[in-house]
């Protein structure tokens, strides 16, 4: 009978004591590198802008914990990297446990209260355990390996679009190199640990309380008999194992000093950056603060701490680079190279002692590390990279912060700059007097109530290119004409309305915006009503996320719902299913922005409609282009457009008849996408309004009745 | 207020508050004008250009003001403060009831008597102004204080302190004049010379704060007589908008327009048979 004590492993056997203290000395060296580098990022943070947290930190931690362990963020879009991600991070966490497990015996309890626990069936489990965990690590590192190597996936490939290969930073293939190393580390880490495993084993094979149990380690069991057929002797094995524990030992401790140096810090980084998450970053900008000088983000320091850890948590998975729908057209944008530049720029200007000169920390230009301005106006804020991230970098926040700089110093499209004149001095983008707002309702055969002379139950807030464009006035037309069939009590701003100013918040000139929702905030607080309602996805984000701020709050509604409600509530009765094979574009203040996925497509199911999903759908929706104010600027002449992109995307379902949208913007975008590409008379565009009021050719006789 | 310290160069630019008219409007019951009601009123096109070029200057040179001037009643100071949000030092409005029906030759007689008050070195004016288009505010400035002028300025070579500007004109046609001017001058600058700056509504706020200093006619040397109608040479006798054309656009199908056409044709060619 074995004695279950003698069931352990004997921790530095047969080591003199030199060597002991040698190994403790790296150990303690490898600590205070580690603790060192740490206090270095945490300094580069501590020189961003404050930033206040909102909400419990414990709450918070639960929802990180929540996300790594169930790894939801990493798995998105590509399942096959987040079981390769699983199985590496698990097994390193399992090995890092198992580790700390001994030392936590070894120099703990046992000197100081002589307990131990790691020997007989712990001490067994233990062994199986890890070394399962050692098997995760490597066949996660050998799909990581044989991705890189062989699968080679495009958003893997760090050439950058906003630089010309000449320059020194064009493939960062110094990101490779690290990569690599990375892999490869880990790698040999571990397949010297299964090795070092076999070698004591073959050492002490005599020994029955080792040899006997060997298959409770079944890889180190598997090699060691691999050893000994290939005539391995215990001495020989003995010698092995002194050699490869300090080779193993060595390399262990110089990765966790590296720890804070390296990619790996994403560890930390991401798990952080997880925790920091903002579900509004994208939706809800931040005002400038009174106190503060200059608009915008100018400097390196002018980041807050929190988007300085968000830049170290990128682990250049490429999954934003995918995404965006300017990069995928060609511009000089990359939300990653965004991120990365102005992460070499922080660790390059933020890592010594003392703080350079204000003109070393500027992030505008075309120096390495900086950001040109071509970058930051080929971003359409459709918040596609915001939403894919799997560590929560927020991009858009930073780029909008970006280009307030831009627009305080004037550097913007000539185009742009007339537009944002024009809606200064007219309230809207169109340039037309205000007077000419409601001039679409004129051809109606009633008339709309007008909200500032008396109460309505439904205020509409129609937006620009519903009350301007001639065609998105139509849809406007049959909107108010299914509102007036259904019984709706509903009632417009008339002439106060003014541009919502979603977009122009997110082109940058928040002074604007500020004019804009104030307009509108005291333009809706002198009419009487319950809720809002608007057409216009745009203006519905930044009056239900932003005009809070701006002290006004209101239940508002996409119309979406609103029409799903009356439908469901018979209000309005389809007479005939409509029976056409759709698609449905879901436009990004609808769908990623404010997560109104289901009510479209409800909708078109009650219409009779077959909906077929494009494969970038909800929130992968591809950005029709016109986001971030791009809608007023001219796209590159013989360049793919996204709106081209996407129709081409649409034209390839069999059979298509209707490309359905619920954004006046899209409308535009797409119905002329459509004939640029070849594609008029194969489907047509169509907003969801006219597929209802079509359905609902006989209005309800209860519902004239009620008008 | 007082010159920004230790200036020593100084630029007057000229500029309007112009209006322009809504998609409907009416006329005066005076008839001699538009009902103000119906003006949209904004910065002289032209003045945008060059304020941009008296602030280039400013900005390569060390020691350079850039003064705002503009003749007319408080409506106008919207206008100098979007001047003083692109850049200008100070700003200077003249106003007192009886500037009121000044023409362009009255209004040049007040600027050039504050260029006076201010030893300017230089004064800007646009080409024209986009409602009244005279095109002649600028080059009577130059009259009145017999400094040399050029006119359709499109390029201006220029740095603080010279004596001579280099400018090239547009003439018609195509043909472009280079001119060497002697200082100090009067140009008049034309649209398009540079990409006027945008002025954020940050910057519009700032200059909200800042003093715009109001004149009268006393304190620039100047008389009730020298300003209005007494100062001017010239009076608006009516305002009107021409009688609409006769053309009508024919509704219907093709075949249906097609009838109508043909009716209106034998009926004209008809009557002249």
């Amino acid at each position: 009978m074995i004695d279950s004590q003698s069931i352990t492993r004997t921790l530095f056997e047969d080591f003199r004591p030199l060597a002991v203290t040698l190994f403790y000395g790296a150990g303690i060296a490898a600590t205070g590198i580690f603790l060192w580098g740490i206090w270095i990022q945490v300094r580069k943070y501590r020189r961003g802008a404050r930033y206040v947290l909102d909400g419990s930190l414990a709450a918070r931690f639960g929802d990180m914990v929540g996300s790594v362990l169930s790894h939801r963020t990493v798995r998105r879009r590509d399942h096959a990297v987040g079981a390769a991600h699983g199985l590496v991070f698990f097994g390193f966490a399992l090995l890092f446990v198992g580790t700390s497990t001994i030392t936590l015996e070894f120099d703990v309890l046992k000197p100081l209260f002589g307990v131990r626990f790691w020997y007989g069936n712990f001490y067994l489990w233990f062994s199986l355990v890890l070394d399962v965990a050692g098997v995760m690590l490597t066949v996660g590192l050998l799909y990581m390996m044989y991705r890189r190597g062989w699968l080679k996936p495009p958003k893997l490939d760090y050439a950058r679009p906003d630089r010309s290969p000449t320059d020194p930073d064009f493939d960062r293939s110094a990101y490779r190199i690290e990569d690599w190393t990375f892999l490869w580390t880990l790698m040999v880490i571990g397949v010297t640990g299964f090795v070092l495993e076999a070698a004591r084993l073959v050492w002490l094979a005599a020994r029955p309380e080792v040899w006997n149990f060997r298959w409770w380690s079944p890889a180190g069991a598997v090699v060691a008999c691999g050893l000994r057929s290939l005539g391995v002797s215990a001495t020989a094995a003995g010698q092995l194992r002194t050699g490869l524990w300090w080779f193993h030992g060595v390399l262990a401790l110089a990765f966790i000093a590296l720890i804070p140096f390296t990619k790996v810090k994403h560890i930390f980084t991401a798990s952080a950056s997880l925790m920091l998450r903002d579900p509004l970053a994208s939706q809800r900008l931040p005002r400038v603060p009174d106190s503060q000088a200059a608009p915008g983000y100018q400097y390196i320091t002018d980041l807050n701490w929190k988007q300085l850890l968000n830049l170290d948590a990128c682990t250049k998975c490429g999954r934003c680079h995918d995404a965006c729908p300017a990069r995928a057209t060609g511009a000089p944008l990359s939300p990653r190279d965004v991120i990365l530049s102005l992460r070499e720029f922080a660790n390059k200007s933020l890592a010594s002692g003392t703080l350079p000169d204000k003109a070393e920390l500027d992030i505008h230009g075309k120096n390495a590390g900086q950001v040109a301005m071509e970058t930051l106006w080929s971003c359409r804020t459709c918040m596609a990279c915001v939403e894919i991230c799997p560590v929560a970098v927020e991009h858009v926040p930073i780029i909008v912060q970006m280009r307030r700089k831009l627009v305080e110093s004037g550097d913007m499209d000539p185009l742009l700059t007339k537009t944002l004149q024009t809606i200064h001095k007219t309230g809207n983008s169109f340039g037309e007097s205000r007077r000419k707002r409601p001039a679409w309702t004129k051809s109606l055969p009633f008339t709309i109530k007008d909200a500032r002379k008396e109460p309505v139950d439904v205020l509409w807030f129609v937006g620009d290119y519903a009350s301007f464009d001639p065609r998105n006035q139509k849809v406007s037309q049959t909107f108010a004409t299914l509102l007036r069939d259904a019984g709706v009590d509903f009632g417009l701003l008339y002439e106060a309305e003014s541009n919502a100013g979603n977009d122009v918040r997110r082109v940058g000139e928040e002074g604007l915006y500020e004019v804009l929702a104030d307009s509108n905030v005291k333009a809706m607080s002198e009419a009487t009503f319950k809720s809002v309602v608007t057409t216009d996805p745009h203006s519905y984000n930044t009056i239900r996320n932003e005009y809070p701020d701006f002290g006004g709050r209101y239940e508002i509604e996409h119309y979406t719902t609103l029409l799903r409600v009356l439908l469901a509530a018979g209000r309005l009765k389809p007479s005939r299913p409509l029976n056409y094979r759709v698609t449905f574009h879901d436009p990004c203040h609808l769908g990623r922005f404010n997560k109104g996925y289901e009510a479209p497509r409800e909708i078109l199911k009650l219409l009779g409609c077959e909906l077929i999903e494009m494969g970038r759908c909800r929130a992968n929706s591809f950005c029709c282009g016109a986001g971030g104010g791009r809608i007023w600027v001219a796209d590159p002449v013989g360049v793919e457009k996204p709106a081209q992109n996407r129709i081409r995307e649409a034209a390839a379902i069999e059979g298509l008849q209707v490309y359905v949208v619920s954004c006046p913007k899209d409308l535009t975008m797409f119905e002329d996408a459509l004939k640029t590409t070849g594609n008029e008379g194969r489907f047509v565009v169509r907003e969801l309004i006219e597929l209802v009021h079509e359905a609902v050719a006989v209005p309800a006789d209860a519902a004239v009745a009620g008008a | 207020m007082g010159s920004v310290k230790g200036c020593r160069w100084k630029i007057l630019v000229a500029v309007k508050q112009v209006s322009s008219l809504e998609e409907d409007f009416e006329i005066r019951a005076d008839g001699r004008d538009v009902e103000p009601d119906f003006l949209v009123r904004d910065l002289n096109e032209w003045d945008e250009y060059s304020l941009e070029e008296a602030v280039k200057i400013k900005e390569a040179g060390a020691e350079v003001e850039v003064v705002a001037v503009s003749v007319g009643p408080e409506v106008a100071d919207e206008a100098l403060r979007k001047c003083l949000a692109k850049g200008a030092d100070r700003a200077i409005r003249v106003w007192e009831d009886a500037v009121a029906g000044s023409d362009s030759i009255a209004v040049a007689r007040i600027v050039a008597a504050v260029a006076r008050r201010e030893k300017a070195d230089l004064v800007f004016a646009g080409v024209q102004s986009s409602d009244h288009s005279f095109a002649s505010t600028g080059t009577a400035i130059a009259g009145f204080l017999d400094w040399p002028h050029a006119a359709v300025v499109n390029q201006l070579a220029y740095v603080q302190g010279a004596t001579r500007a280099e400018v090239r004109r547009e003439l018609e046609g195509g043909v472009l004049q280079l001119m060497e001017v002697d200082c100090p001058a009067v140009f008049t600058i034309q649209l398009g010379i540079n990409a006027p700056r945008y002025a954020s509504l940050r910057s519009i706020k700032q200059a909200a704060a800042k003093p715009i200093e109001t004149l009268c006619l006393g304190d620039i040397g100047l008389s009730s007589a020298d300003a209005g109608e007494a100062g001017s040479l010239s009076r608006v006798r009516r305002m009107y908008v021409s009688a609409k054309g006769r053309a009508q656009m024919i509704d219907g199908t093709p075949a249906e327009q097609a009838a109508r056409l043909a009716a209106i044709i034998k009926k004209f060619t008809g009557a002249g048979a």
